[in-house]
């Protein structure tokens, strides 16, 4: 039988809190250690303990990172899901099972290698033997596999930092696995792992950790935040990076920190921060958007730089929790009642979550704007392969702020609201100066910052704004764009969509279909996606949403000769996007425009 | 040129005319009580010497969140939106810890809509004075009846109110909070030194002033009238402010009973007994007085409670002495080497 080398997905079925998701990041570890180029995917529920998790691991030697579309190595530890996992294999993929479940084993056409993953792990640590368990299967797959012992025990090391005793369990549990694979296994399956020189040195990195320390490198002053999958660890990675990164010989912080009481409460107090003159951001997702409309409205309308990141998850309402979609967009480009109209900035790599942590800072002050970032579950809270941060290049911009009274003194015309530049951004004197003192407000205002309802004031004030938000357009991170020479199909698509979109060129270039891509990275739409568009005959946006969000922004904004060719490819399941799926919409979506 | 000598313009401690404390002309009903309180503030900021550029006024949305107009034109302020005051404030003072942060909001505002809001800031013992102008009623709407309004109270329309009202102070001393005192707008001397014993305190101080709403809640059935609130208001003591600035030695002493209570800046509250003695550090005793009040249908005005042990936010964030706002660039962005020294790290090198 030929072998299938460093291409084809294991996927992990357990339940949540036993502890499997150490063991499953140390079998990802070790292959990337490896130098395979692999990428891990939690598939877990909104739940503390008990209920179904997968965790997904895809080798692939050409860099695809979406989950694959079947499984090829199925590892059955979980009962409430053993049928249904094991019904939908295919045949010829390989079950590695816990005999100790007491679950049927019915599929004669798959190569099953029966563990009793139980007893091993209690004849370890009868009290362990639940945690115990998950290494164990890592031991068997490593045997089966080929995976080094010293790639394991790196990552054991890595996951323990430290903690002799775990480390000394683990490395005895892998070997438990190991053996008992050697002595009672003949190896029939085709699936293998070898080792690849590693060319670029690389790390694994959430992207809510990138963000998070992104903002401590922008010189966040505060964090207000509400606890909400799937952000928390974005917040919780600022909380942890403070005492390292911003904290004086003293214990003293230069970064306050602020659980609020629900998300309102945590948008008011960014908004207070921007309003003091600090830095003051938030970590939610969707359901805490929703909460916040009011004030991302008065952020806008009283021009008070805030910072938001939102973690999509699966919506409306409470929605998979635990699941990850692009379905915020439109919510939060034109968040709140009224004419609004907002920065948003979509990361789609990690390095660019750390870049993007910094920039919202200096975009939001410059601006005098909510701005939002963007990410989602499937990007923030999985493991992907980094080449490193970079610094950033430019120091902090704190905007039109005036500090200095002789700066003040010397300004003509000065209003809070006063266009005195022609960019539609006017300048601020911050409370405590005594510098031009208003009462900022929620309610229609004139130049001066003084309560107005005149009909003048009111329309000066919304097309100053309006020009003020087309003014960042160009002035944001612009589009990457990959072009083919032929041009005829452009796929434009945004943040995490990123790490599948290799895989859907190359299975539409199978097709014969040459397309050249056009990630969005900021909103409103920068001049260069249009310019994009029209150098294609036809444009498919693509998005992890049901509505097609991003369409729609396109074809209210784009100019009407060119609204025709611009088409939607939006599917969600929940899942991060399977890129056959992908692929297939966008073959049919072709056809249907070439008729 | 007029014979007559020019009348030297009285100042302040600081050498400060009164004029830089006011604000722009009132648009609320002539006669309103909200009206009395701003010149309260007025009265209380400019004689306690405090510079009007480092106050900050904060207010949520309705009639008395309209007032920050009225007073001290020469700070900054922030009318932001409804019932949500408390969070805009911790947020300011999160990055500018040495401003005077003075909220001013109503009964709807933080008796319904921002009535978590203020819990939480009670909680936190944010450093701030909020102050409640209640009326019972929702002005702006034109008369609906609040979340404080009395029970049996009856408003200029529709049928007397019969829903449980929330006491503001009870719930505020059951919270933990450090300064809770109640007061009437018509009762200025009492409300001065309340105001200025506030802002001299460290956490946060609440003062729930009944403030009578002359066009919807000032008829002869309703708890909150002017006519009512004088005939019924029980002082719990005489309340004198002392500043810091003036020696408590050249104040007269009053012939009877009193407790000074020392503030944070150093500054005194004298409370005079008048019949009974009340011991604001005594949460039991003062949530009796509001509960007798309550069936006796009275107001009882005065310090109710006060506590100087607990922390306020500032210690619980443990930030740098300096306020965010003036820390250097160079102490908010770590440097470069430390950035690749990280990467180095995560690389495992």
């Amino acid at each position: 039988m030929d072998t299938i080398v460093n291409d084809f997905t294991i996927n992990i079925a357990t339940a949540n809190g036993t502890g499997s998701q150490s063991a499953n990041l140390i079998l990802l570890q070790s292959l990337f250690d490896m130098g395979v180029p692999v990428s891990g995917k939690n598939l877990f529920p909104s739940n503390i303990s008990g209920l179904p998790t997968w965790y997904i691991v895809r080798l692939s030697d050409k860099g695809y990172q979406a989950p694959g579309d079947r499984t090829h190595v199925q590892v059955l530890v979980n009962k409430a899901t053993w049928a249904e996992d094991l019904a939908s294999l295919e045949p010829g993929s390989v079950v590695i099972w816990n005999t100790d479940s007491k679950m049927p084993m019915d599929r004669t056409d798959v190569f099953s290698y029966p563990v009793p993953m139980t007893k091993l792990a209690r004849s370890l640590s009868p009290k362990l033997a639940k945690l115990v368990t998950n290494i164990v299967y890592v031991g068997v797959l490593a045997e089966l596999l080929g995976i080094t012992d010293e790639a394991l025990h790196k990552a054991v090391a890595g996951q323990f930092k430290g903690k002799a005793s775990a480390i000394e369990l683990n490395i005895t549990a892998l070997e438990l696995g190991r053996n008992h694979a050697r002595e009672n296994f003949t190896k029939g399956d085709p699936y293998l792992v070898e080792e690849r020189p590693i060319e670029q040195d690389r790390f694994f990195f959430e992207g809510n950790e990138a963000v998070a320390l992104g903002c401590i490198f922008g010189g966040v002053q505060l964090l207000a935040w509400y606890p909400i999958t799937p952000s928390s660890s974005l917040a919780e990675g600022i909380i942890g990076w403070i005492p390292r990164l911003r904290t004086n010989d003293e214990g003293e912080a230069t970064c306050a920190v602020i659980q609020a009481e629900d998300e309102l409460a945590a948008a008011g107090m960014v908004l207070g921060a921007g309003w003091a003159g600090g830095r003051g951001m938030t970590a939610t997702s969707g359901p805490g958007i929703s909460l916040m409309q009011e004030f991302i409205g008065l952020a806008y309308f009283a021009e008070i730089p805030s910072v938001f990141w939102d973690v999509n998850r699966v919506g409306p309402s409470t929605g998979l929790p635990t699941r990850t979609q692009q379905s915020d967009l439109a919510m939060l480009y034109e968040g709140s009642h009224g004419d609004t109209q907002h920065i948003v900035i979509m990361p789609g790599t990690v390095e660019e979550c750390f870049e993007f942590g910094w920039r919202a800072f200096d975009i939001s002050e410059r601006f005098q704007t909510p701005v939002f970032g963007l990410s989602d579950l499937d990007l923030g809270m999985n493991r992907w392969a980094c080449e490193g941060f970079t610094y950033p290049d430019t120091p902090m911009d704190r905007g039109k702020t005036i500090r200095e009274q002789d700066v003040f003194e010397a300004m003509e015309n000065f209003g809070r609201y006063r266009d005195l530049d022609g960019d539609g951004i006017p300048y601020r004197t911050l409370p405590g100066s005594g510098m031009a003192p208003i009462l900022y407000r929620g309610t229609g205002h004139n130049p001066d910052g003084v309560y107005s309802e005149k009909p003048d004031d009111y329309f000066n004030l919304m097309t100053r704004l309006k020009d003020k938000i087309n003014g960042a357009r160009d002035v944001l991170p612009a589009p990457i764009l990959r072009e083919e020479v032929e041009g005829d199909i452009g796929v434009v698509y945004f943040g995490s969509m990123e790490n599948t979109i290799q895989e859907i060129d190359d299975m539409l270039e199978a097709t014969g279909i040459k397309v050249s891509q056009c990630r969005v990275r900021s909103l409103p739409i920068h001049s260069e996606v249009e310019a994009f568009i029209r150098r294609h005959k036809t444009t498919i946006v693509l998005e992890i949403n049901r509505d097609g969000q991003l369409w729609g922004i396109l074809r209210r904004e784009l100019p009407n000769d060119i609204v025709g060719q611009v088409h939607s490819v939006a599917y969600s399941d929940g899942m991060p996007p399977r890129a056959r799926i992908y692929a297939d919409l966008i073959l049919e979506t072709i056809k249907e425009a070439n008729q | 040129m007029s014979d007559k000598p020019a009348r030297a313009i009285k100042l302040n401690v600081i050498n400060e005319p009164k004029e830089n404390y006011k604000g722009g002309p009132s648009s609320l009903c002539p006669g309103c009580g909200h009206d009395q309180i701003s010149n309260v503030i007025i009265n209380a900021a400019w004689e306690n010497g405090i510079e009007p550029h480092r106050i900050a006024k904060m207010s949520g949305i309705g009639c008395s969140s309209k007032t920050p107009a009225y007073y001290l034109g020469q700070s900054h302020g922030f009318n932001t939106v409804h019932g949500r005051m408390p969070s805009v404030t911790t947020g300011a003072y999160a990055i500018n810890k040495d401003l005077l942060y003075l909220g001013v909001s109503g009964d709807g505002d933080s008796a319904s809509i921002g009535i978590g809001q203020l819990i939480h800031a009670i909680r936190r013992n944010m450093d701030m004075v909020y102050i409640v102008e209640n009326n019972g009623v929702y002005g702006l709407t034109k008369g609906q009846y609040s979340a404080t309004a009395d029970i049996g109270s009856k408003k200029k329309k529709g049928k007397a109110n019969e829903t449980q009202p929330i006491d503001l102070c009870a719930l505020a001393i059951n919270l933990g909070c450090t300064f809770v005192a109640r007061s009437f707008s018509g009762s200025k001397k009492q409300l001065t030194s309340l105001i200025k014993a506030a802002m001299s305190h460290k956490g946060f101080a609440l003062i729930d002033v009944i403030s009578p709403c002359v066009t919807f809640n000032n008829n002869d059935e309703s708890m909150r009238s002017y006519q009512y609130v004088k005939e019924n208001e029980v002082t719990l003591h005489m309340a004198d402010y002392i500043p810091h600035f003036e020696p408590v030695a050249e104040i007269e002493v009053p012939e009877g009973h009193f407790t000074d209570i020392t503030l944070h800046d150093g500054s005194t509250i004298r409370l005079e007994t008048i019949s009974d003695s009340h011991d604001p550090s005594d949460s039991m005793a003062a949530l009796t007085a509001l509960h007798q009040a309550e069936v006796d249908k009275k107001h009882v005005t005065g310090l109710l409670y006060f506590d100087s042990s607990k922390p306020s936010l500032a210690e619980d964030l443990g930030l740098v002495s300096t306020p965010l706002l003036d820390v250097d660039a160079s102490d908010l962005r770590p440097s470069e080497e430390m950035l690749k020294q990280m990467n180095s790290e995560f690389l495992g090198q």
